[in-house]
C-alpha cells in the first residue's frame, strides 16, 4: 500500500469514528425530554390608541407573521416579541399561533435576507414589552396579566 | 508509520478546527463590537439592518475539490460568506430594501462585493385576508424553498445546500434577476396561497456561468435575453405542511468573438421545482424535485446543440434535539441527463468520465445554536458521483474519483 492509500484510509477512519461519536451524541440527547412551562394567565395586548379589540385567528397569525402591516383604519401595526427561548413566547406562539418559534423564525430571516419584509422587534423583558407597547403608535404584544397596566388594550381573538 | 501518519491527520485536524474557531471568534466579536456602538433605537421609517458572517472549513477526500483545495492536507478555508442589507417602510405598503453581499467559495466565487438585491416593493392592495403588490428593482428568484435566502446559513438546513437542485457551480444565474415580480397572498382558514413572479433579465455575464453553461467554451461572450420566473406556494395551518411548485424559463444568448469556434447560439434553460416539507415541534421532513430541461441551439457544434431533461431530488429529515441542537440526514440525488443516468452514452460520444453526469450524497450533519446568533455546524458528504463538483475547483476531470467523501464545519453570526 502507498503512503496516500494509507492516508485516504486514515482518513476515512477518522472520518468513521467521527461519525459514530456524532450518533452516540445525539442518541444520548434524544432523551433529553423537551422541557414545558408553565406561563402564567396572558393577554394580546395593543397601544392604548389601537381601536381593534377583536380579532380573528387569520389575522393574527399574519400580524405575528409580518405579512399583514396595518390595522382596519389604515395605520401601520408595530409588532413586539420576547426572544425565542422566552417561556411566554413560546407559549403565546403554540397557543395562539398554531406555530412553533422555530417556524415563525424561519418565516422573518426568509423576508429579511430576500428583501421581502421586516422582521418584528425583540423586546429583552416583559417590562420593555410593556413600556414599548405602552408608548409605540399601533403596537401590539403580548404580556401576563399581573404585568399589564393601563397603558395597553387586551385585544380578543376571535 | 500508520500512527505517525494519522497523528500528523488528527493534529492537521485540531489546527484547522482550533483556526475555525478563532476566525468565527474574531469575526463575531468584531461584529458584536458594531452592534454595541450608539445605533439609535427608534429608526426613521422603520429602518432596519441585518447581517451576517460566515466562515467554513472544507475537508474532501481524493482529488475532489469544492471550494478551493479542499483535498490537500490542510484542506480549504476558501469559503466565507458575508451580507449586510437595510430595509425601510416609510408606509405600511411601501418598502425599499437592499442587501450587498461578499462570498468567496472556491475559484467561481472570489469574495467581490456585489448587489445581491436591491428592489421597491408596493402593495396596492392590502386587506385583512389578501394583498396584491408588485415589486421592481433585482430581485431573488423564487426558487424552491431554499433559493431566495441561499446565502445566509441560518436559512439553510446544511453548510452545502443539496446540491442536485441548488448547484453551486451555477448559482450566479440562479439566484436573482433584474426584473418586476407581481406578488400577491390570499389566507383563508386553512391557509395561505400566494405567488411571486414576472419577466427578468438573468445575471450572466462572468466566468463561472460561461465554464459552466459551455464548458471550456468560446472566446465570446453571455447576454441575457428576456426570462420568465415565478412560484406559487401553499402553506397550510401556518406552516405546519409547506408546498411550492416553482419555475422558470431562463434565455441566454450567446455573443460569438471574431473568429470564434462557436456560433451566435442560445440556451433556454426550463427548471420545474417541486417542494414540499411537513413542520412538527422536534421533526421537519422537506422533498424537493426537480426537472431541468436544457436546449442549446446554433452553436454550430454538434457537441454543443443539445436537448434534453435534467432530474433532482432530495429527502431530507432534521431533528430538533433540544432548542440549541440540531440533526440532519439527506439523501440528495443528481442526473444530468435522465435519459442517460449512468452517463456512459455521454461518456461514449465525448470521451468524458460517466461519473461526471451524476451524484448521489449521502448527507449527515449537526448544528449547534450556541446563542441566537452565533451558530456551530458540522457535515459529513458520503458521495457517489461527480456531477455537481465545480470544473473551475477541478480543471482536470481526469483527476477526479467516482467515490469520495466530504467533511466541513462552518461557524456563522448574525445580527
Amino acid at each position: 500500500m502507498s503512503t496516500g492509500q494509507i492516508k485516504k484510509l486514515v482518513i476515512i477512519k477518522i472520518k468513521i469514528s467521527h461519525l459514530i461519536s456524532a450518533i452516540c451524541l445525539l442518541l444520548g440527547l434524544l432523551f433529553v425530554a423537551g422541557k414545558t412551562w408553565a406561563v402564567e394567565p396572558y393577554e394580546i395586548v395593543t397601544n392604548s390608541g389601537v381601536s381593534e379589540k377583536t380579532l380573528s385567528k387569520n389575522a393574527l397569525r399574519a400580524i405575528f407573521g409580518m405579512r399583514l402591516h396595518t390595522w382596519s383604519d389604515g395605520s401601520p401595526i408595530h409588532v413586539f416579541v420576547l426572544p425565542d427561548e422566552a417561556p411566554l413566547h413560546i407559549t403565546f406562539s403554540k397557543e395562539k399561533l398554531n406555530v412553533f418559534p422555530y417556524q415563525l423564525r424561519a418565516a422573518w430571516d426568509r423576508l429579511v435576507f430576500s428583501g421581502t419584509g421586516q422582521a418584528p422587534e425583540t423586546v429583552a423583558s416583559p417590562e420593555e414589552m410593556l413600556a414599548k407597547v405602552g408608548s409605540t403608535p399601533g403596537a401590539i404584544g403580548y404580556l401576563t396579566r399581573s404585568r399589564m397596566d393601563g397603558s395597553v388594550n387586551v385585544l380578543h381573538v376571535k | 508509520m500508520f500512527y505517525t501518519s494519522s497523528n500528523h491527520i488528527r493534529r492537521c485536524l485540531m489546527r484547522e478546527v482550533i483556526r475555525l474557531v478563532v476566525v468565527s471568534a474574531v469575526l463575531s466579536s468584531y461584529v458584536a463590537y458594531a452592534q454595541k456602538l450608539p445605533i439609535p433605537q427608534n429608526l426613521p421609517n422603520n429602518l432596519q439592518i441585518h447581517g451576517f458572517a460566515s466562515q467554513g472549513w472544507l475537508k474532501s477526500t481524493d482529488n475532489n475539490n469544492v471550494f478551493g483545495k479542499s483535498s490537500s492536507d490542510s484542506g480549504s478555508f476558501d469559503f466565507r460568506e458575508l451580507g449586510l442589507n437595510a430595509s425601510m417602510r416609510p408606509k405600511p405598503n411601501l418598502q425599499f430594501s437592499a442587501q450587498m453581499i461578499s462570498r468567496t467559495a472556491g475559484r467561481g466565487s472570489p469574495g467581490n462585493i456585489r448587489l445581491d438585491y436591491g428592489f421597491i416593493d408596493y402593495a396596492f392592495l392590502s386587506e385583512e385576508n389578501s394583498k396584491i403588490g408588485i415589486r421592481l428593482g433585482r430581485m431573488k428568484n423564487p426558487l424552491g424553498f431554499y433559493n431566495d435566502t441561499r446565502d445566509v446559513p441560518f436559512t439553510r438546513p446544511s453548510i452545502l445546500l443539496p446540491q442536485s437542485i441548488y448547484f453551486d457551480r451555477v448559482r450566479k444565474v440562479a439566484i436573482a434577476a433584474d426584473g418586476v415580480h407581481l406578488y400577491g397572498e390570499y389566507r383563508f382558514d386553512h391557509g395561505v396561497l400566494s405567488f411571486q413572479g414576472g419577466p427578468v433579465r438573468p445575471l450572466v455575464r462572468g466566468a463561472e456561468a460561461e465554464v459552466a453553461l459551455l464548458g471550456r467554451g468560446g472566446a465570446g461572450h453571455l447576454a441575457p435575453d428576456i426570462s420568465y420566473i415565478g412560484r406559487i406556494s401553499y402553506e397550510l395551518d401556518e406552516g405546519r405542511l409547506r408546498f411550492a411548485f416553482s419555475g422558470t424559463d431562463l434565455n441566454i444568448d450567446y455573443d460569438p468573438a471574431s473568429g470564434d469556434r462557436l456560433g451566435a447560439g442560445s440556451i433556454r434553460f426550463t427548471p420545474l421545482i417541486f417542494s414540499a416539507q411537513y413542520n412538527a415541534e422536534r421533526w421537519s421532513f422537506t422533498s424537493e424535485y426537480a426537472l431541468r430541461h436544457f436546449e442549446y441551439k446554433n452553436f454550430g457544434v454538434a457537441a454543443l446543440n443539445q436537448d434534453f431533461f435534467g432530474e433532482s431530488y432530495y429527502l431530507q429529515g432534521v431533528y430538533r434535539i433540544t432548542p440549541e441542537w440540531e440533526a440532519l440526514a439527506r439523501y440528495d440525488v443528481l442526473y444530468t441527463d435522465s435519459d442517460d443516468r449512468s452517463g456512459k452514452k455521454w461518456a461514449a460520444a465525448t470521451g468524458g468520465a460517466p461519473h461526471r453526469r451524476f451524484a448521489k450524497d449521502i448527507t449527515v450533519g449537526l448544528r449547534w445554536n450556541v446563542t441566537p446568533e452565533f451558530m456551530l455546524r458540522a457535515e459529513y458528504h458520503r458521495v457517489n458521483g461527480t456531477g455537481w463538483l465545480s470544473t473551475l475547483d477541478n480543471p482536470n476531470s481526469g483527476d477526479l474519483s467516482p467515490h469520495w467523501n466530504l467533511f466541513s464545519i462552518l461557524g456563522s453570526y448574525r445580527f
